[in-house]
């Protein structure tokens, strides 16, 4: 038989065995922590990906163009059908721009009447898409934008359109965000005009379910789905898609963003939200206040003008 | 360290790590290929279990264990897991080369087959075990058996381009030495 081995072989196969052996073991023991101490091992495994992927941007760029500029040339083959649909839609939205000037007009009188501020610590910050996950089980997408630009756990990323994902995970340059389909991603929503509560959990579909409906004969397809703030983790009233329904039925949103072109995204700077733990005071004057001047209001006044 | 014959196995050394490196990059690039498509095959499995069958002395199992180790912390799989399962898998291979020597193409196919098949097993069970959600098995079945197809290209392209075969009875390499 084929026993036409090189007779030192012969000697250094239990060795051998004996040390695979126990690199297996040191892999299960990594296995191991991960899973009893993942951000340990998640924090290295951001640093890993901090120092690689981005050196390898030279060269992610023109292939990510040319791949690009393909299917662009694919495009040119529809164009004619497409031009055609583009005016159609035109037409349409031109009825449309007048009425959202409207609105925007009326929008304006009546904030000015409220004299209500909008949130000024509400900004953004806007990265460029890195890389993908690579692996098909998982759907999520790395920004170059990292902790050296304040970016911080948990905070929403959306592209020009809707909610795309949220961080998790961030290294000096880069932070990876969860796409809103990825089976790990669970994002308590509200359904717009019936006001629904619901779970819109990532099950690796490009449209997601909403679970936990509590109504869900109030809930229509075409219904606007936001984000509802609940849990204090994203802020409220992002929107995330439109409500669609299946064959079997089940509700699922076919999400706003454009999952298909992720190419710059936002990453909105939310602020931890004040929690209100106590239950307050008793309500009556405060007697040292009372005693001294009170510049406070002519202050607030100059602070104004 | 002037030695021809190292030096060939080194070169394939440095090939392998080079494709699996830019096989690697092709699947972080930012296409946009997104949920809801059916997975491809694994490739780089393909070409560790097709190269060690025919040359078991290019790919040492330390190699193989660096290359699928840092998969799996670029690909966010949970760490030395895949790793491990792979380092099994290549060593059950090795240690039936003899074997597997005389086997036809189809049959090496099926036996390869099988041990992806195990491997996946092996793989999901552990996530059983260890309490870990997993996608559907369905859909991940998809991707070995994406694999197991794939195979037969994988060891003919390597084959066409690296000359990657198996050692015929009594071949020598250059230096007179017994494959």
């Amino acid at each position: 038989m084929a026993r036409n081995r090189i007779s030192s072989d012969e000697f250094t196969r239990p060795i051998r065995r004996i040390l695979i052996g126990i690199l297996v073991v040191f892999l299960l023991v990594i296995f191991l922590i991960w899973r009893i101490d993942s951000p340990r091992v998640e924090r290295f495994r951001t640093a890993l990906i901090d120092r690689v992927v981005p050196s390898m941007d030279w060269a992610m760029a023109p292939v990510t163009h040319a791949s690009d500029m393909a299917q662009g040339f694919q495009s040119y083959q529809s164009l004619y059908q497409q031009n055609r649909e583009l005016r159609e839609e035109l037409k349409q939205m031109r009825g449309w721009k007048e009425a959202a000037l409207r609105l925007e007009q009326q929008n304006a009188k009546l904030l000015d009447l409220n004299q209500v501020r909008l949130d000024p610590k509400l900004t953004h910050i806007t990265g460029v898409v890195l890389a993908d996950s690579g692996s098909p089980f998982r759907q999520s997408v790395l920004l170059n934008v990292g902790a050296r630009d304040g970016i911080r756990d948990g905070w929403a990323a959306v592209d020009g359109i809707g909610l795309v994902g949220r961080i998790s995970g961030v290294g000096k340059r880069t932070a990876r965000v969860i796409l809103l389909t990825d089976s790990n991603s669970r994002v308590p929503v509200v359904v717009q005009p019936s006001g629904q509560k619901a779970l819109l959990s990532g099950d690796n579909t490009a449209a997601p379910p909403l679970e936990f409906l509590e109504k869900p004969d109030l809930v229509r397809p075409g219904d606007k789905v936001v984000t509802s703030g609940d849990g204090s983790v994203l802020p409220a009233g992002l929107l995330v898609g439109e409500v669609m329904q299946m064959p079997d039925r089940r509700l699922r949103v076919m999400l706003a963003a454009d999952y298909e072109g992720l190419e710059f995204l936002r990453v909105l700077r939310s602020h931890e939200l004040e929690v209100i733990s106590d239950p307050g005071g008793l309500v009556g004057p405060p007697v040292e206040r009372m005693m001294g001047p009170q510049p406070a209001p002519e202050a607030e006044g100059a602070d104004n003008g | 360290m002037d030695d021809p014959l190292r030096r060939d196995v080194l070169v394939h050394r440095g090939i392998y790590l080079l494709v699996v490196l830019v096989l690697l990059f092709l699947r972080l690039l930012p296409l946009g290929d997104g949920a809801a498509r059916l997975p491809g095959p694994d490739l780089v499995l393909c070409l560790t279990l097709a190269w060690l069958l025919r040359r078991p002395d290019y790919l040492p199992a330390l190699l193989i264990a660096a290359v699928v180790f840092l998969e799996d912390l670029l690909l966010m799989r949970p760490p030395g897991l895949w790793t491990a399962v792979v380092l099994l898998g290549t060593e059950v291979l090795r240690s039936r080369i003899a074997l597997t020597r005389e086997l036809s193409f189809l049959l090496e196919w099926l036996f390869i087959g099988m041990l992806m098949m195990g491997m996946f097993l092996a793989y999901r069970l552990v996530h059983v075990v260890t309490l870990m959600p997993q996608p559907g098995f369905g859909y991940a079945m998809v991707q070995v058996l994406a694999s197991i197809l794939v195979y037969p290209a994988v060891v003919w392209i390597s084959f066409i381009t690296l000359g990657v075969h198996k050692p015929g009875m009594g071949e020598i390499d250059k230096m007179g030495r017994r494959l």
